[in-house]
């Protein structure tokens, strides 16, 4: 296992932990396998839909108005919601959201708790919440379950232990099995599906995320390939649904755009193995299916995102193909963004829940070449969010230097005159470009200037300039 | 902070965001509509095999009966979850489990046991037998209703599925499906309706596809084509 601090929650450096993953082969050889959203798979699962551009289209048409109508829509899906005896929390940031959680659960007495996976529940530390409050939690995703016992943050939306190995994976697992398992997949699975059984046939409370709530009928949607959601929301007495705000669509008639472009995004699937859409507590009669239903409602730093040029990242439906896609992402992995959400959309969303000063490389993590927006299911514009965020660096530098702020002046001024410009491109060549001669590309700079040969090399000025080069084929 | 602060909060957001809406284009109606032509059992049959389960079609229900009862011979099966739901009547499935000496278990004989025997029922019984509300031919999947009869589980706890469906609950696209449920209007929805596409899965080691890691492993539908 390599050395990254899995468990941060404070301060974090992209480039030192970008600099570990580059260095670690056993994460390069796991990153190299990474199936790329943009490729075959899932190509092949959007041939099959005619028009897919037109249904991504729609979904994004859908996410558009219900944030103009934000309020209306979640009043909506409360009264839905209570109109099924189901209850509702606002919870305007993380502490009060695992509050309510706290409460529910311990008001129920017996304290034993499954969980299937939600970034959201990870994205205000739930299992910590509940742990102090004295639950046992466990978490039943297979990924989730292994990064559970092995005290470590998802790595991936989707595939949150996508960092390990199945030799990782067969040394967390022998722990609670009391025995040394085999390296094999099925075997592992096996193993975790009878231990996770036993926790869900005792828990007495279920959590959940969200993928979709639908205001007019009070629904919750939730997806997985494996049926622990299913298992969570079918089993325990209570059923807990934490959601973001921005997860709610108005209506049921919403929902079939975003199945169709989801799992497609995703996975390559045309649809993921269950969609369950569930309304309420079980109804009179009814043998399984909780007989409670609580449904939170965070904010945690979304309604100023709404409020702001950056809204559109409130779009997400949390796919992950946007990090399969992305060529940072696929050298560095997800740890080395520090936030619960990495790739693109970690490098736009983490500086806006966390703070900028507190992530000033995330927005520079990306190469702009488009392939997140390109990938993306509601077709976020990830590359143009980023430039602006970077706008917003400059323009507010937590440390503003002088000497740059002189050196980009010098630079603004000898690019306005074509005069100065060509003393200096001549300088350029006659100096630098004759000292390193036939190199492309200097790998160091002197003095400050090194701050930017550290992370890439700066192209090396030609010997000949292009005019006189283009003057010379002229004679 | 309360419902009404939440509320205020949000609203102030989305006049100010009012200046940041981006541009979209909604899509006619119709749109994203995939369909399927020709035999839908056939188109059902095969997209349920590319998904990872197993289909088989079959000319009516006699024959229906007796692969079922082949499948469940060689499964071994000694106790089965079963749905209440006209299919499955139709099918004779009572009398066949009795003929084959299964064990049955069903909403009936699990509401009169206490609920820590009838959570150790179900967790023990090898198969679960369910029909459909309707089939997806486009995406081989199933759309199961649930309620009183027709158990979530039955379809999620054992280690087998097997689902009856009968041609005339074959629908062509997702939104032929959602429709009906849509039709039903918004206060009138299911407490659960799930879609069943493939056996359960998970890539989460080393991205590999493993299947039967929570949910039933092996998934196997017959369709009936004819009564």
């Amino acid at each position: 296992m390599n050395k990254v601090d899995y468990l941060r929650q404070t301060h974090h450096e992209f480039l030192a932990a970008a600099d570990e993953a580059l260095a670690n082969p056993k994460l390069q050889v796991i990153l190299g396998r990474l199936g790329d959203t943009l490729g075959q798979r899932n190509r092949e699962a959007w041939a099959q839909l005619p028009g897919s551009d037109q249904v991504r289209e729609q979904a994004r048409a859908i996410k558009e108005a219900t944030l103009a109508e934000l309020d209306k829509h979640l009043e909506t899906l409360e009264t839905s919601v209570q109109r099924l005896g189901g209850h509702v929390y606002w919870a305007e940031d993380a502490a009060a959201a695992c509050r309510y959680v706290a409460e529910i659960v311990r008001s129920q007495g017996d304290k034993r708790v499954v969980k299937s996976k939600s970034m959201t529940s990870e994205e205000i530390h739930l299992n910590d919440a509940l742990e102090k409050a004295g639950a046992e939690v466990v978490e039943t995703d297979l990924g989730e379950y292994i990064i559970q016992l092995a005290g470590h943050r998802p790595s991936h939306i989707v595939g949150p232990a996508l960092h390990l190995s199945a030799a990782d994976v067969a040394e967390i697992l022998s722990r609670p099995a009391g025995r040394t398992l085999p390296v094999e997949r099925e075997t592992l699975a096996a193993f975790a599906r009878q231990e996770l059984r036993e926790k869900f046939a005792q828990a007495d409370v279920g959590i959940s995320g969200v993928n979709f709530a639908i205001a007019e009928t009070g629904s919750i949607v939730l997806i997985s390939n494996e049926g622990n959601a299913r298992l969570t929301t079918a089993l325990p007495r209570v059923h807990i649904a934490i959601m973001g705000m921005e997860k709610v669509i108005p209506r049921l008639a919403d929902l079939p755009y975003f199945l169709k472009v989801l799992a497609r995004a995703a996975t390559g699937q045309k649809l993921s193995v269950y969609t369950s859409i569930i309304t309420g507590p079980r109804r009179e009669g009814e043998i399984d299916g909780p007989e409670q239903f609580h449904l939170i409602i965070l904010d945690n730093g979304r309604s100023q995102i709404l409020g702001g040029p950056l809204r559109e990242s409130l779009f997400c439906i949390r796919c992950g193909a946007c990090q399969n896609a992305c060529p940072v992402y696929r050298s560095v992995g997800g740890h080395a963004y520090g936030g619960v959400y990495a790739g693109p959309i970690g490098a736009v969303l983490t500086p806006l829940y966390d703070g900028l000063a507190a992530n000033p490389h995330l927005p520079q993590a990306s190469s702009l070449c488009g392939a997140c927006q390109a990938a993306c299911p509601v077709k976020i514009q990830i590359p143009e969010m980023l430039v602006r965020l970077r706008e917003q660096m400059v323009e507010t530098p937590a440390a503003p230097s002088r000497l740059e702020g002189l050196a980009y002046r010098c630079w603004a001024r000898v690019l306005k005159s074509p005069r100065l410009y060509r003393s200096a491109t001549w300088l350029a060549a006659q100096t630098v470009g004759r000292w390193h001669r036939g190199e492309r590309w200097l790998r160091k700079l002197p003095g400050k200037l090194s701050g930017w040969t550290k992370q890439r090399d700066f192209p090396a000025p030609a010997e000949e300039r292009f005019r006189d080069w283009w003057n010379r084929g002229q004679e | 902070m309360s419902r009404e602060l939440f509320l205020e909060r949000v609203r102030r957001a989305v006049r100010q965001g009012q200046a940041y809406r981006v541009h979209v284009s909604p899509a006619p109606a119709g749109t994203g509509y995939v369909g399927a032509t020709g035999d839908l059992c056939e188109v059902l049959a095969r997209e349920i095999e590319e998904v990872g389960g197993q289909a088989y079609v079959v000319a009516d229900y006699a024959a229906a009966r007796e692969f079922v009862a082949r499948l469940l011979r060689d499964e071994q099966v000694t106790s089965a979850l079963c749905w209440r739901h006209a299919v499955l009547e139709q099918l004779g499935l009572d009398s066949l489990l009795a003929e084959l000496g299964i064990e049955r278990h069903d909403y009936e004989s699990l509401s009169a046991l206490a609920l820590s025997q009838q959570r150790r029922v179900q967790l023990a019984c090898d198969v679960g037998i369910t029909s459909v509300e309707r089939a997806i031919a486009e995406t081989g999947s199933l759309m199961m209703w649930h309620g009183p009869g027709r158990e979530r589980i039955a379809s999620l706890l054992p280690p087998l599925h097997l689902a009856l469906v009968h041609r005339s609950q074959i629908v062509p696209d997702l939104f032929d499906a959602m429709g009906l449920l849509i039709d039903r209007g918004a206060g009138n929805l299911p407490s659960n309706v799930t879609l069943i596409t493939g056996p359960s899965k998970t890539g989460d080691i080393e991205q590999q596809l493993t299947t039967g890691v929570h949910g039933p492993g092996k998934w196997r539908v017959v369709i009936v084509r004819g009564e």
